[in-house]
């Protein structure tokens, strides 16, 4: 509770970002939303009190869609940022620790990742394994893994020239022994905060890849998709594509608010640096 | 100094080795038979005969790549398959609209992020300092095709103003209509990456306000605004020009979304339009180009920053 | 306030929000040409002080009394007054020349710059002067090197270029906090030397902020003590090093090894410092005092500063009378035994590959350990001494096998070690353990002190089999903690508390032979009296052999049973301690024991000082034949083209590497 007051501005995205969670996962248990039901009777219409966000082309109810959408925009993010940590947490972890030629490897092959903007790679990555969620949570995933790798690497050199890990060493401790029960603990509190950016950062990504026609393919509903579709209906609904887009924004500002946020405490608390974020989207 | 360039260059050597594989690559991890994608799914086995002795399918994979590599190193990416034109020429005419938006919207970004940072950063903590540091957050976590349609809905639609679809005009042709034209593409950009600006400079100048150099300058009497202008701004600055030349490299290629909204006739949706009629040549080209201007003005960077940074030598 | 008194102290506070007070009321005078020094320890409020004199103090500090600089009030003058001040009157010189100086302009602009902005120095002669400047504080080729930049300089360079930029225009006070603290000793000597000659050439009232009692018996005219945010006791210099009437100073004193005789024990202040949010009341050096810690009216009232007739003042109800007496010295009989040879190391080198950017070719060697030789017996302590960059560090860790050896050889009871594998060392470690320097970077932040402590036992899996948490408490009592803090984290000790941590832990697997690497250098001078009395003490409790590495010749003449030299990966100079420090033989050994300033102003001028030349070179570019040659006063063509061997010094139990070793001063006949 002090903390909440101490930092109103992640407190009100850790709310925010409760709603949509509820809304998404609980909310269709109990509510008749139905993301796909046409109504031909009913398209394009502004919001009204039956459908809260108006309707879509199809008379489907957008609300429905972005609840909807919410649960496979978060999912995929959850997804990819699962993958980003598994492979680069360690790539990280083993580059920093044992420097030399597998710091080389390991980095020059994140490198390589790097040398495209992001979403370029998604969308040349997808380009050859084809639409689906899979597609768009592998690739987003994949964007990731430098982003954890340099995170981890950084934070491991760090931690590898101080005193208390060579401490192990001279107490006869094993590599292993160093590297999983003396560094990695130490090295949580960044990989943390990058964690929670990478989730916005996945968010965007995702959506951005639906947007451009190369996401989750229709008609499962996608932030993305809505606004790609919302956005040839300027002139006739504008609600379409504005309202969609304002909860995508919002869930991504209660991300990185949050992010920043753990960053300045967990700073405070041992000295952690905030994740420099990359390629816009 | 050339010595430096070159070394830097030769670094990037095995980065462009890989990624040039990859991209090679990829035309032959696509589901089904490459040469289907190429020829299409109706094409008679004599077709597809030809095509595959036409490409020099039938031989090894590594002489296949030597030979693309070999091309692509002479400027040539093949045929697009859509309308049979070079891939080069297809590129080369997108370039010019592509550096337009990029070195605006980059302009944008400095003009809207340094001074946030500057005021943001000489009061910090202070009730400006909360609201441009919100300012930033807003800016970052917007995305940018939502903002696009915000633009577009108060500026074309509502006001009338602007188009709400930008064509490239050139602006040595015509200045007025490039700016009709490139205003809002640059403006989605260019908030964007100042809240990049705004927060990275923010964080460079208070760290270098920190620094001891600064506690000596004062020291000397001189007055804050030359401890500024003249001490922090400089240090602060230098890494500061890496990320003005990382973003405005990554707009380079990177403004695939923001062309999208805007339907911008520039690299990006050359991109976009070839992934859907899977046009694996002009796929290949594409990246391969983006790729290379990103390291290129990556190595560029490297070289400015060497040389304004008197700590580090050549050598 | 006397007519004379360039800056004029009164009742000066200052206090930080959440921080409490820094400052807690404090009252000096500094006067034309003289040199006051105040000294104290960490958290005792001396650099804010200077801090508040200048007018730098963070905005958020709330600063009350009166700063009177001339005829100008400090703590009522707006910005643009204090600027005029800072340009005009007022000089500072910072700890750590590595980053007081800007890194991106050049040195010269830096050094003149301030004198520009005032007007002082027309924007045309700015160039001129500034090489004027570093010519004035021994800066050769200073045209040429006006124009470099900082990280082009050498440490003690660059402090003398804060000197010469601090010191420019008729500066009439000059601050200098910590001035030589992130110096070597060779270098210190050097940069207070330039010091002291410009400050006669400008006559300007200086004011010396440092913890180093020797450095403040040397220079200073006249001393003030802090503890707490308070001066406890000021004077002429020699009333305060041989008369001191606060418990606190004497305690000080007493706690100091010196260079120049040996001690049985030093008598350290029990406890620690108080921080200043949560100070003790009456008088707060109270609850660390033999004398007051029972009495009533020092627990009520904190004592003013009274003067006592003779220029002298101290605040405390019981002040002590009389000369301080020396420390008693250690038996004459206290022979060393002798025991059998536990760790031998023949001509170790470590090298480290300088390698290309590009394809990571190795392209040079730095040579940080260039053939070392030592012997320790079981139970002895050998001190290796040297200045930054010697190597000592790196011959510690590559005799503990964190690091690998390029050539040589290092036997621990009688076992080859050289190179050994992790797995096989293991054995081996539970034998040898290393105490590290920094006793905050030591210690896992997210385990608790037990947990750090039993760590040992647990990789080689002896918790349970040595006794568990019982046998952990017993460490913690060992070591003076209280077995209540084994469930505290590492940042709720002090600094003092983590290093005795630090020395359980190296406790914990019983081992033979402790590697001690400048286990008292972060700590100050009352706590590292503490930590030293309990390594002499667990010495003779569980016979360890110390491997006791340091600069501070001071305190290793003191722990040590005998004593190693190194300079540029090489022990020059080796030999019992006596011996060593009363008979060096190697002019690099009388070169750094004679810049070691003594906490004695009767001994000033005592011998004349040698000052080097230079600094020492990097290790990547050893100099020919005897790599001490280029700064050598006995340098000749032969130490040029041949390197000496170590070999025996006759008539001494020394071994030199010297082509003329010999004493400082000829015999007398």
């Amino acid at each position: 509770m002090r903390l909440a007051l101490k930092h109103p501005g992640a407190a009100l995205g850790i709310a925010f970002l409760a709603v949509v969670l509820l809304a998404s996962f609980v909310a269709p248990l109990i509510l008749p939303l139905d993301p796909l039901a046409q109504d031909f009777t009913a398209t394009l219409d502004p919001p009204s009190a039956a459908h809260w966000f108006g309707t879509d082309e199809l008379g489907r109810d957008i609300l429905a869609r972005v609840i909807a959408g919410a649960r496979t925009s978060l999912t995929t993010a959850a997804g990819a940022v699962l993958i980003a940590g598994c492979i680069g947490v360690p790539i990280g972890l083993v580059a920093g620790f044992f420097g030399g030629w597998r710091d080389a490897v390991l980095m020059r092959l994140v490198d390589v990742l790097l040398a495209l903007p992001g979403i370029l790679f998604a969308m040349a990555l997808i380009a050859v394994i084809g639409r689906s969620q899979m597609a768009a949570l592998v690739a987003v995933g994949i964007t990731g893994i430098p982003g954890f790798a340099r995170i981890t690497r950084a934070q491991v050199l760090a931690l590898r020239r101080l005193d208390f890990v060579l401490a192990v060493e001279a107490m006869g401790g094993s590599a292993s022994y160093s590297m999983f029960r003396t560094v990695l603990p130490n090295a949580w509190s960044p990989i943390l905060v990058q964690v929670v950016i990478l989730t916005s950062v996945a968010i965007l990504l995702e959506a951005a890849l639906a947007f451009l026609g190369v996401g989750i393919p229709p008609p499962a509903p996608s932030w993305g998709d809505m606004l790609r579709t919302g956005k040839q209906y300027l002139y006739e609904a504008p609600t379409y594509a504005v309202l969609p887009g304002l909860v995508l924004t919002l869930t991504i500002l209660s991300l990185d608010t949050i992010g920043r946020t753990l960053a300045r405490v967990l700073e405070d608390r041992q000295g952690a640096h905030l994740a420099t974020l990359d390629e816009p989207a | 100094m050339i010595g430096f360039v070159l070394r830097r260059l030769a670094q990037m050597l095995p980065v462009l080795l890989l990624a040039s594989l990859a991209i090679w690559a990829m035309v032959y991890a696509v589901p089904g038979s490459p040469v289907g994608a190429l020829v299409g799914e109706n094409a008679t086995p004599e077709q597809i005969q030809a095509t595959i002795a036409r490409l020099g399918l039938d031989r090894p994979m590594l002489l296949q790549y030597w030979s693309w590599l070999h091309h692509a190193l002479e400027g040539d990416f093949g045929l697009s398959i859509q309308n049979r034109e070079p891939v080069v020429t297809l590129i080369l005419q997108r370039i010019p609209a592509t550096l337009q938006l990029g070195l605006s919207a980059s302009a944008v970004g400095l003009a809207l992020g340094v001074p946030v940072a500057l005021a943001s950063a000489l009061r910090p903590r202070g009730w400006l300092d909360r609201m441009l540091s919100g300012w930033s957050a807003l800016a970052l976590g917007v995305p940018t095709f939502w903002l696009g349609i915000l633009l577009i809905l108060l500026f074309a639609v509502r006001l009338r103003w602007l188009p709400s679809v930008s064509a490239y005009v050139p602006v040595m042709d015509d200045p007025a209509g490039a700016l009709r034209n490139t205003l809002l593409p640059a403006l989605t950009l260019g908030v964007y990456v100042s809240g990049i600006f705004a927060r990275f400079l923010r964080a460079a100048l208070l760290g270098e306000l920190r620094a001891d150099y600064v506690r000596t300058a004062r020291s000397k009497g001189l007055r804050e605004r030359d401890v500024i202008g003249r001490h922090v701004l400089r240090n602060a600055l230098l890494p500061f020009v890496t990320i003005v030349g990382l973003m405005t490299a990554s707009f380079i290629g990177g403004a695939v979304v923001t062309e999208a909204v805007f339907t911008y006739p520039g690299l990006g949706r050359l991109l976009i339009q070839a992934i859907d009629a899977r046009d694996y040549p002009l796929i290949q080209g594409c990246i391969m180009c983006i790729l290379v201007i990103y390291i290129g003005i990556n190595v560029l960077v490297d070289v400015l920053y060497a040389y304004i940074d008197p700590r580090i030598d050549y050598g | 306030m006397p007519d004379d008194a360039v800056l004029s102290v009164r009742g000066l506070e200052v206090a930080f929000p959440g921080g409490g007070q820094a400052v807690r009321g404090v009252d000096f005078d500094v006067h034309a040409g003289e040199v006051l020094g105040i000294v104290g320890e960490s958290g005792s409020g001396k650099s804010v002080t200077a801090l508040a004199i200048t007018g730098l103090l963070d905005p958020s500090a709330r600063v009350r009394g009166s700063i009177r600089l001339g005829g100008l009030e400090v703590t009522a003058a707006d910005r643009e007054t204090l600027r005029r001040m800072r340009g005009r009157d007022v000089g500072t010189i910072f700890q750590d020349p590595t980053t007081t100086l800007n890194p991106v302009l050049p040195i010269g602009r830096q050094v003149i710059e301030g004198q520009v902005a005032h007007g002082l120095v027309a924007a045309g002669a700015a160039s001129a002067k500034a090489a004027a400047l570093l010519q004035e504080v021994d800066i050769p080729d200073p045209v040429a090197r006006a124009g470099q930049y900082p990280h082009q300089f050498s440490g003690g360079m660059r402090q003398r270029v804060v000197i010469a930029m601090a010191m420019a225009g008729q500066k009439r006070l000059i601050i200098a906090d910590e001035p030589t603290t992130a110096l070597d000793v060779t270098v210190q000597a050097q940069v207070l030397a330039v010091l002291a000659e410009r400050r006669r050439q400008t006559g300007a009232a200086v004011i010396l902020i440092t913890h180093d009692l020797g450095v403040v018996a040397e220079v200073a005219d006249r001393v003030a003590v802090m503890y707490a945010g308070r001066i406890v006791e000021s004077g002429p210099v020699e009333a305060i090093f041989h008369r001191p009437r606060h418990p606190y100073t004497a305690g000080l004193l007493r706690s100091l090894p010196r260079l120049d005789t040996v001690a049985a024990r030093l008598l350290p202040i029990e406890g620690q410092p108080p921080e200043a949010a949560r100070l003790p009341t009456g008088c707060t050096f109270r609850p660390r005092c033999a004398i007051g810690r029972d009495q009533t009216l020092c627990a009520t009232t904190d004592p003013a500063l009274r003067e006592d007739g003779q220029a002298s003042a101290a605040a405390c109800h019981f002040p002590l009378t009389g000369l301080l007496p020396p420390l008693p010295r250690p038996d004459a009989g206290a022979a060393t035994t002798k025991g059998e040879d536990l760790l031998v190391v023949e001509d170790l080198r470590v090298h480290f590959a300088i390698r290309s950017r590009l394809l990571r070719r190795t392209i040079g060697w730095v040579r940080a350990v260039d053939g070392v030789n030592l012997t320790i017996r079981a139970g002895e302590t050998l001190g290796l001494v040297g200045e930054s960059g010697c190597g000592k560090t790196t011959t510690g860790r590559a005799i503990m096998g964190l690091l690998a050896v390029r050539s040589g050889c290092v036997r621990f009871g009688g076992e080859d070690i050289t190179n050994m594998r992790r797995a096989e060392l293991r054995r081996i470690r539970r034998q040898m353990q290393y105490v590290f320097q920094d006793p905050f970077a030591s210690l896992n932040p997210i385990r608790t002190a037990g947990e750090i402590v039993a760590e040992p036992l647990r990789i080689h899996g002896l918790y349970e089999e040595i006794g568990g948490a019982a046998y952990v408490a017993g460490l913690f009592e060992r070591v003076g903690l209280s077995p209540d803090m084994m469930r505290r984290m590492p940042r709720q000790f002090s600094g003092g508390q983590k290093q005795r941590i630090g020395i359980a832990r190296a406790l914990a697997l019983q081992p033979k032979l402790l590697i001690l690497d400048e286990p008292v250098a972060a700590l100050d001078v009352s706590i590292q009296a503490q930590i030293v009395n309990l390594l002499q003490d667990l010495q003779q409790q569980l016979g360890l052999a110390y491997l006791f590495i340091a600069h501070d010749l001071s305190v290793v003449r003191h722990i040590c049973d005998r004593v190693a030299v190194m300079y540029l990966g090489r022990i020059v100079e080796q030999s019992n301690r006596d011996v060593l420090y009363e008979n060096p033989v190697h002019p690099y050994t009388q070169s750094l024991l004679s810049a070691v300033p003594l906490p004695d102003p009767d001994l000033r001028d005592r011998t004349r000082r040698i000052v080097l030349r230079g600094e020492i070179p990097s290790p990547a570019r050893l100099p020919s034949g005897c790599t001490f040659h280029p700064r050598c006063f006995r340098a000749d063509a032969i130490c040029a083209a041949e390197v000496p061997e170590f070999t025996c010094y006759p008539g001494l139990p020394t071994l030199c590497a010297c082509h003329h070793a010999g004493p400082t001063r000829p015999e007398p006949a």
